[in-house]
């Protein structure tokens, strides 16, 4: 049961904009909200995915190393780029998002 | 056969240094993907090779992306009741992210094809491909980048998020879809529920965002 629903997801998977696993992703969200429920065996299977989740990425981030030469030739833009973004977006995002949904709540 | 073992083995190796070490810089994902990288490495492994034989591994993904619904599912109710404030900081801090990027790049004297092919860097691969394919970076970089930044942001932003003191798990799960995309939501998912709710939702949004507002910027 659980596989079928998945099977049927993943056959929607073909439509061309977004990616096909979002595109997937949302139709479930929406088929689950037409059922009103998760499903007992669709909610085991989901949870083992999940568990596993950082495994599944290790494969495709692992092509990191098909680029080293284009990253090396620009290595200190792209690092400074990075990690600066990262280290100012980080924090304002937390703060922001907290600050709002706490004000919202207090109201 | 050796490539799933491979894979396998170093997330166990990595759990187990998870479990023993306590330490937030390192996380599963990073020692997992860290083993593999120098295996493949030392053992002179081609990368096309290790993935073509790591393919099962990677045909799951698809799947556990779809079962994100889940807990999507589940905080329907939350996400509708904080509709505004998600819009506010996807649209504040989605320019921000992308605003940040080019400036430090170009800052820093970066070519204009690594400029653009940074631009997408916090977007789910597939999306921040195309989008670096319609602004004239390079699809290729790109993927790597947005590997690069989903792996960094996720060894920073757990000591960045108890720094600026933020502890609610909708924000947190938010920030971390949203600069760190996959990578980030998988960390996410680990802190429970609403965290990985919210931070599938903001992996999606912020590929929407982007999608949207690069191409028109540009």
């Amino acid at each position: 049961m659980a596989l079928q629903v998945l099977g049927s997801i993943i056959s929607f998977l073909i439509l061309p904009w977004l990616p096909g696993p979002i595109i997937g992703m949302l139709l479930l969200v929406i088929g689950l909200v037409l059922l009103g429920g998760v499903p007992d065996s669709l909610e085991r299977t989901a949870a083992v995915l999940l568990k596993y989740l950082p495994l599944l990425l290790v494969v495709p981030a692992s092509g990191i190393v098909l680029s080293h030469q284009q990253l090396a030739q620009d290595a200190l833009p792209i690092a400074g780029a990075l990690v600066g973004s990262l280290l100012v977006a980080i924090p304002v995002c937390g703060r922001l998002l907290q600050w709002l949904v706490r004000r919202q709540e207090a109201r | 056969m050796f490539a799933p073992m491979l894979t396998l083995g170093a997330y166990q190796a990595a759990l187990y240094i998870h479990q023993r070490s306590g330490s937030l810089l390192l996380q599963p994902v990073i020692v997992t993907l860290l083993l593999v990288i120098a295996a493949l490495w030392l053992l002179q492994i081609d990368y096309d090779q290790y993935r073509q034989a790591a393919n099962p591994i990677a045909l799951l993904l698809g799947p556990a992306t779809v079962a994100l619904a889940v807990p999507l599912y589940l905080q329907r109710h939350r996400i509708g009741q904080l509709l505004w404030p998600i819009m506010l900081t996807l649209l504040f801090g989605g320019a921000l992210i992308i605003f940040l990027t080019l400036l430090l790049a170009w800052l820093f004297g970066a070519e204009w094809v690594t400029l653009m092919s940074l631009a997408p860097k916090s977007v789910t691969m597939p999306i921040a491909m195309l989008l670096s394919e319609q602004i004239g970076g390079n699809p290729a970089l790109t993927a790597a980048l947005v590997m690069l930044t989903g792996v960094v942001g996720t060894v920073m932003a757990p000591s960045l998020l108890r720094l600026a003191g933020v502890d609610s798990p909708v924000a947190r799960g938010f920030t971390l879809g949203m600069n760190a995309h996959a990578i980030g939501t998988a960390y996410a998912v680990q802190e429970g529920g609403e965290s990985a709710a919210f931070a599938a939702l903001a992996m999606s949004l912020m590929g929407v965002f982007t999608a949207l507002v690069l191409p028109w910027v540009m």
